[in-house]
């Protein structure tokens, strides 16, 4: 039998008080060490004009490469520094909450964000790691609604993860069976 | 007719049976390989090109045409023949493909909706050619070409009424069709087409043809093309000079008469190709309400019917561009889910599902249209972008727009003025710097005076960006409103032109409520919400409101217990 009470606004449940999920402690850790090796690659990319602009011969562009040098290094340095603070920064105002019927992430600093999908409109979940996430022993949750745009939560720890996949697939059935009733 | 091929269709599901399409399907299958690479235009004119030179040199070249389209036709046949579908009672099986075989396997209920193109040849013949509407990337494989009328009813009803639980989620939406409905019902209701909601007349398609944009675009190019062409007939005008000496008085006259002459047939036949145009797409364009259904027909040569189920119709859009304004029409489009995953990768999606267009309407008339798509949902929403129930957003909307428009236009801009700049700066820093300093190329020794102007120039030139970034700001954030009541919401936008996208809170897959710096400041949010056909974004609206309408959203869509698509 469908039945569908009117529920009064105020008894909605709210998104906004909410126990938010803090990402695993090692994914500032896992981030910082990504950073790292792109770091790596440009300070050789760095190196390699550096060798060039000062060894080359004496062309108007070269020397005018050359007279940029110190700039390109204090933009290296500038960038890396960023890149190591940002995990700190950022990762503590990532986070996600599991409910009974949606699942919500929020994410960014400056231009923050708040995502729910209904557990009722995922089509289908994946739960994906790289290498160097495996390395610190996460992995990333993605949920698919239909269209576009579902969420991919990075961070979670390995078995959180694959719990949360699992957990979702469970919801995403007992919602489907509920309403084929 | 219709009857006797039902009953054969019928005894084939039972035996399940691979059968070929009819052989006409040949000229579908060579004419898709003929579109496919004329598609790429590039393709074309590099093979069109190479063979006219080769035949410039080898004039025996001229048997490669014939042999092309020997090609062509063959490549049809082949792709005819081994062509084969399947019916079962809850699905088709397609297999196709001569080198690389594909197999699909749709159940019916999947498919988003069954539409029907029938070229001239078709229609002399009595055939069809269907395309089975999944909203995934196999939209482009799951085509019947050449098939009976009766079949493709067929297939109409299967993808119109499933199993229990689709009719029941239906009922709820509207006096939907009996569930289990067989073939015999459809053959009856093949001659009779429903209630026909909506028909077009040509003074309609007429108006159409007047909307299109591109005739603002033609006109400027064709007023560009007299300014050109004015500086081109001085030429002209010697000749005629010592051919017609005696006329040289009226000289001017000829030559003034001349050019409005070209402009005004050019005019004509900008306004022939586009009002040709709307006749070719939309000749006697007619929506049909059937049952749980629309269904709509048009087209002068290929007619092409477009079928979608009220139920999975995702968000109604009507439309008005500057000249629809001036008619007083709207264009309404009804979209389908866009991509369900599993069926394919994330794509772009909305371009192969077929949409539901009514491209030229009235306000009452696409209101109607909106309370029966709806349902008894959504009683309070209204799509004609004049309503006075629009609420608009808050006017900090304008400052941030404005920020984005000038910084990305002063950024965008700023290598452009780089020589500009490095000449006016070189004016005033003259004895200081005395390198010109740039954005694009690095000035030879950079001085920090150069660095300092180039920094400055940019500052300024966004200055200057900024009172006309701020105007164009403001007439989006004049279109920028929104409406909502309990079970959906509207939100109008637009810069010259307006649109309403309104949907059903029960048919979102997810939503966000995003907060910039400035949003922060001043307690304001984005709403946006996704649907299976793209996203709905009400900007700059109070942050509390956001999150209620995201918890009622939410709220709808978890409780919801009727289908979404």
């Amino acid at each position: 039998m469908f039945v569908n009470p009117e529920v009064p606004p105020d008894s909605i449940p709210s998104a906004e008080d909410l126990d938010w999920q803090p990402l695993h402690p090692r994914f500032a850790r896992r981030l910082r060490a990504g950073a790292l090796l792109r770091i790596a690659v440009l300070a050789v990319v760095a190196a390699a004009i550096h060798f060039f602009a000062t060894s080359g011969g004496a062309g108007p562009l070269v020397r005018a490469v050359a007279g940029l040098l110190p700039a390109m290094w204090a933009a290296v340095a500038a960038i890396s520094a960023w890149a190591l603070l940002w995990p700190t920064i950022a990762v503590p105002r990532r986070g996600y909450v599991v409910c009974e019927k949606d699942i919500l992430h929020r994410s960014g600093v400056l231009w923050r964000s708040v995502k729910a999908v209904p557990f009722n409109r995922v089509q289908h979940t994946a739960t994906d790691s790289g290498p160097l996430d495996r390395r610190f022993g996460l992995a990333n949750l993605s949920v698919f609604p239909a269209g576009a745009g579902g969420h991919k939560i990075c961070g979670l720890g390995a078995d959180t993860a694959e719990e949360l996949r699992v957990y979702v697939s469970a919801r995403i059935e007992a919602e489907s069976e509920e309403t084929a009733d | 007719m219709d009857r006797t091929i039902n009953a054969l269709e019928r005894r084939r599901v039972r035996a399940g049976v691979w059968q070929r399409t009819s052989p006409f399907a040949i000229v579908f299958f060579a004419g898709r390989t003929v579109r496919n690479f004329a598609r790429s235009f590039i393709q074309l004119v590099a093979a069109f090109g190479a063979l006219a030179v080769l035949i410039e040199r080898i004039p025996a070249a001229v048997l490669a045409i014939p042999f092309g389209i020997a090609a062509i036709v063959a490549g049809g046949v082949l792709q005819y023949w081994f062509f084969r579908f399947r019916l079962e009672e809850d699905r088709i099986l397609i297999r196709q493909g001569v080198f690389r075989k594909t197999a699909l396997d749709l159940p019916f209920d999947r498919v988003q909706g069954i539409n029907v193109e029938r070229s001239p040849v078709d229609r002399i013949l009595g055939l069809v050619t269907v395309s089975l509407d999944t909203a995934g990337s196999v939209a482009a494989e799951g085509q019947l070409p050449s098939v009976s009328t009766g079949l493709a009813e067929w297939l109409r009803t299967k993808a119109g009424a499933g199993g229990p639980a689709r009719s029941a989620g239906a009922a709820g939406d509207d006096d939907g069709q009996p569930a289990g409905q067989v073939a015999p019902a459809a053959a009856g209701r093949a001659g009779a087409r429903g209630e026909i909601v909506l028909r077009l007349a040509a003074g309609d398609i007429v108006r159409i043809g007047l909307a299109n944009r591109n005739i603002v675009l033609a006109a400027a190019f064709l007023g560009l093309l007299s300014e050109v062409l004015q500086i081109g007939e001085d030429a002209v005008e010697s000749a005629m000079e010592s051919a017609e000496a005696a006329f040289q008085a009226a000289d001017e006259i000829v030559q003034t008469l001349l050019v409005a002459g070209f402009v005004l047939s050019g005019l004509a036949l900008v306004l022939a190709v586009v009002i040709g145009g709307a006749f070719l797409r939309y000749h006697d364009f007619t929506l049909w309400r059937e049952g749980g259904a629309f269904r709509s027909r048009a087209g002068l040569l290929t007619q092409r019917e477009v079928v979608v189920e009220t139920a999975k119709i995702q968000q109604l859009t009507l439309s008005q561009n500057l000249l629809m304004r001036l008619l007083r029409g709207f264009r309404l489009r009804a979209l389908p889910a866009a991509l369900l995953p599993g069926q394919g990768v994330e794509g772009t999606g909305i371009g192969r599902t077929e949409v539901l267009e009514v491209p030229f309407l009235k306000a009452p008339k696409a209101e109607e249209l909106r309370s029966e798509v709806f349902g008894s949902e959504g009683g309070s929403l209204t799509l004609v972008p004049q309503d006075g129930g629009f609420v608009r957003v808050s006017p900090h909307y304008v400052r941030a727009l404005t920020l984005r428009i000038s910084v990305a236009a002063a950024l965008v801009s700023a290598p452009l003025l780089a020589p500009l700049l490095a000449a006016l700066a070189g004016a005033h820093f003259a004895d200081g710097a005395g390198a010109p300093p740039g954005e694009g190329f690095p000035a030879p020794s950079p001085g920090g005076g150069a660095a300092v102007a180039a920094a400055l120039g940019v500052f300024l030139w966004w200055l200057v960006l900024v009172p006309p970034a701020a105007l164009l700001a403001w007439q989006r954030w004049r279109r920028q409103a929104y409406l909502h009541d309990r079970d959906g919401l509207a939100s109008r936008s637009g810069f010259f032109g307006r649109k309403v996208d309104a949907f059903l809170f029960r048919k979102a897959q997810g939503v966000a409520v995003n907060r910039s710096p400035l949003q922060r400041r001043k307690g304001l949010a984005t709403l946006q919400v996704q649907l299976a056909c793209g996203r709905v974004a009400v900007p700059y609206i109070d942050h509390g409101l956001a999150c209620r309408l995201r918890d009622r959203v939410l709220h709808r869509a978890e409780s919801s217990r009727r289908r979404w698509h």
